[in-house]
């Protein structure tokens, strides 16, 4: 077999799948540290898409200030949703939890996607490249943005990474995903925490939708794909893992690729669902389950 | 002492009762019936129709999500699959549409009795989760397998009746509204029902108890996907088109808002919302956006204000009236009526 039949779509797995890792943390952060299965995640990355096309085109900021103009308009809105819904929802009961704000997740996707489609129309908006040109990498040519999008990814991850295990914000966010009760004994302010996490990950799936937007344009119903697509890494490696949650980004992408590959286009999505299907059954607790995680089971 | 013959409503409501009915609800269904003598537009019996449609969906939806605590999020996939299996056993065998209802039934009952083999180990979310999957499978192979399925130019199907009327169509989903409300009534009345709730609250608390948990929650996705493509075959034959959208997601969160806004757990309050929200949302055509955003803001609503719902606001007017004794004041008899649970 030639070497390049193997390596080509790993690497373009790799570039694919470094951004699916980006979108797996905030969801996997989410639900580790607020017990909220997030199902508006999609629609926070279509959010950072559309801020993301209206800064490059309409007011004419350059590519990497137009990610961060996406960044922050999420983590408002985060912010705003955060503090009018879930700690709404935490004030009256806390019974039933992870079904009831599974729920109202999905009214807050229903209501942004329309919103979005009411707005701007429900024509695709996109930009032909932010870095323009093509790059070789072995047999194949990767377009700049790729890259630069799987650079960003690496960069995000790694500095939340950093965030998460150095600073004392960080720290407490980590604190308050083991213990809850045990956290607040110790002084961390439960209720800012929870809406700090809540906007990061949205700043997180913004990041996502806005670099990758020279590759899928923006549109309301764009957020669908890489919601289900997290929601496969993190039950891959197992909900709430937030460490693991990258390289099941990464995984994923290898896997879609070579299934796009084997059966040609369409077939990938039924490949990967069937793959999780079977992570279901078989491995409910996920690939890498670790102590201390919430897990699929009862 | 009642005599012979004379008409007895504390009895009629003992009768109601075995079925899970209330002497209000049965006078409605009454004018369901008698509806189509009055109103001739065709428009507005299509839109009564879909409307009993959607009723009979939201049913079944909150016969898993009020009871056993599983949201079924791949419900439009088992509808779809439903009008798949009689569409195309009438294009391909030339199966009768009454027949491939049946089938279409019995395909849907079968996937979800697979399905809940396959999720008893998963905890509700999970469980949730992996209905969705299954249902975003299901739609990517319809969409992909063009050779049976036409993909997704769409699949003609034969008509259910040889009439270019609507109100034979409007009778058939009437019976099988009734139909599908009466069995859920009386299933969650009884002692399953209870043993579903338990199932739903605590899962180890209901073992400990003695409820078979396996039998019991199996049932439960069976007989709530069975009925969702029981609707399904129907649509198939009434619309003469079916395409892979109608599995998409979009289709069951219509369902579930307005199981949700009706009242969990109270199956009859999935009618009562279906008959204001989908004409009201009918009657905003062209606004599909507009529709969804209010669909979305009461679904965040009913969840953080009022849990209960329709069917919740309705047993507390109840309450209060019957506490006010305001029934005995208009002469009703209310030895015999309890609050509809």
């Amino acid at each position: 077999m030639d070497p390049s039949q193997i390596a080509d779509p790993i690497i373009t797995g790799l570039l694919r799948g470094g951004l699916y890792a980006l979108m797996a943390l905030g969801l996997a952060l989410v639900f580790g540290v607020m017990n909220i299965p997030n199902f508006a995640h999609g629609d926070f990355y279509m959010v950072g898409a559309y801020l993301a096309f209206f800064s490059f085109t309409a007011f004419g900021l350059g590519p990497i200030l137009s990610i961060i103009v996406a960044m922050f308009g999420a983590f408002i809105l985060g912010v705003l949703v955060e503090k009018g819904v879930f700690y709404t929802l935490r004030k009256r009961s806390k019974k039933n939890w992870v079904m009831n704000t599974f729920l109202l997740t999905l009214g807050i996707s229903i209501v942004l996607q329309n919103s979005v489609k009411m707005l701007f129309g429900a024509n695709y908006r996109g930009v032909t490249a932010f870095w323009p040109g093509t790059m070789q990498i072995g047999s194949i040519n990767v377009s700049i943005d790729r890259i630069v999008g799987f650079l960003i990814a690496i960069i995000a991850i790694a500095g939340f990474w950093v965030f998460l295990s150095k600073t004392k914000v960080g720290r407490s966010i980590r604190a308050v995903s083991q213990d809850e009760t045990g956290s607040q004994l110790v002084g961390v302010n439960l209720n800012w925490i929870h809406t700090l996490t809540f906007g990061l990950s949205c700043a997180v799936a913004a990041l996502a939708g806005a670099s990758l937007l020279s590759i899928t344009p923006a549109s309301p119903g764009m957020g669908l794909t890489p919601l289900y697509k997290s929601w496969f890494v993190c039950i891959l490696v197992g909900m709430g893992n937030v460490g693991a949650s990258i390289w099941g980004g990464l995984l994923l992408g290898i896997l879609e690729t070579f299934a796009y590959m084997q059966f040609g286009a369409g077939w990938q999505d039924a490949i990967s669902l069937a793959v999780i299907i079977l992570i279901l059954l078989f491995k409910p607790s996920g690939l890498f389950a670790k102590k201390g995680v919430k897990s699929a089971l009862e | 002492m009642e005599k012979k013959g004379t008409f007895d409503i504390s009895r009629l409501n003992g009768y109601l009762g075995k079925l899970g009915l209330k002497p209000l609800g049965f006078l409605l269904i009454i004018l369901l019936a008698v509806i189509p003598l009055i109103i001739t537009d065709q428009f507005w019996i299509r839109l009564l129709t879909s409307t009993l449609m959607m009723a009979a969906l939201a049913m079944a939806f909150d016969f898993s999500a009020g009871f056993i605590n599983i949201n079924n999020f791949g419900l439009a996939a088992f509808w779809g699959l439903g009008a798949y299996t009689s569409g195309l056993l009438a294009v391909n065998l030339g199966l009768s549409p009454w027949l491939g209802m049946l089938a279409g039934a019995l395909a849907a009952a079968v996937l979800g009795f697979l399905v809940g083999l396959l999720t008893l180990r998963l905890s509700g979310i999970f469980a949730s989760c992996m209905t969705w999957f299954v249902a975003l499978a299901l739609m990517a192979l319809t969409t992909n397998w063009v050779e049976l399925t036409r993909g997704s130019s769409g699949l003609s199907t034969p008509y259910l009746v040889d009439s270019l009327s609507n109100i034979p169509y409007y009778y058939v989903m009437l019976i099988i509204a009734i139909g599908v409300l009466i069995l859920l009534r009386v299933i969650t009345n009884s002692h399953i029902g209870m043993a579903f709730k338990a199932i739903g609250q605590d899962k180890q608390a209901a073992e400990a108890s003695g409820i078979n948990f396996v039998k019991y929650r199996i049932f439960n996705m069976t007989l709530s996907c069975a009925l969702a493509g029981l609707v399904g075959g129907f649509y198939a034959h009434y619309t003469g088109v079916i395409t892979p959208t109608m599995m998409h997601t979009s289709n069951t969160v219509e369902a579930l808002a307005i199981c949700y806004v009706g009242g969990r757990g109270s199956i009859w309050g999935a009618i009562l919302s279906a008959f204001i929200l989908v004409p009201a949302m009918e009657l905003m055509k062209g606004m599909m956006e507009v529709r969804m955003i209010i669909y979305g803001v009461l679904l965040i609503l009913v969840m953080l204000v009022y849990p209960a719902g329709l069917a919740g606001l309705c047993n507390a007017l109840y309450k209060f009236m019957k506490d006010k004794g305001l029934f005995r004041k208009f002469g009703f008899v209310s030895k015999n009526v309890t609050g509809r649970s």
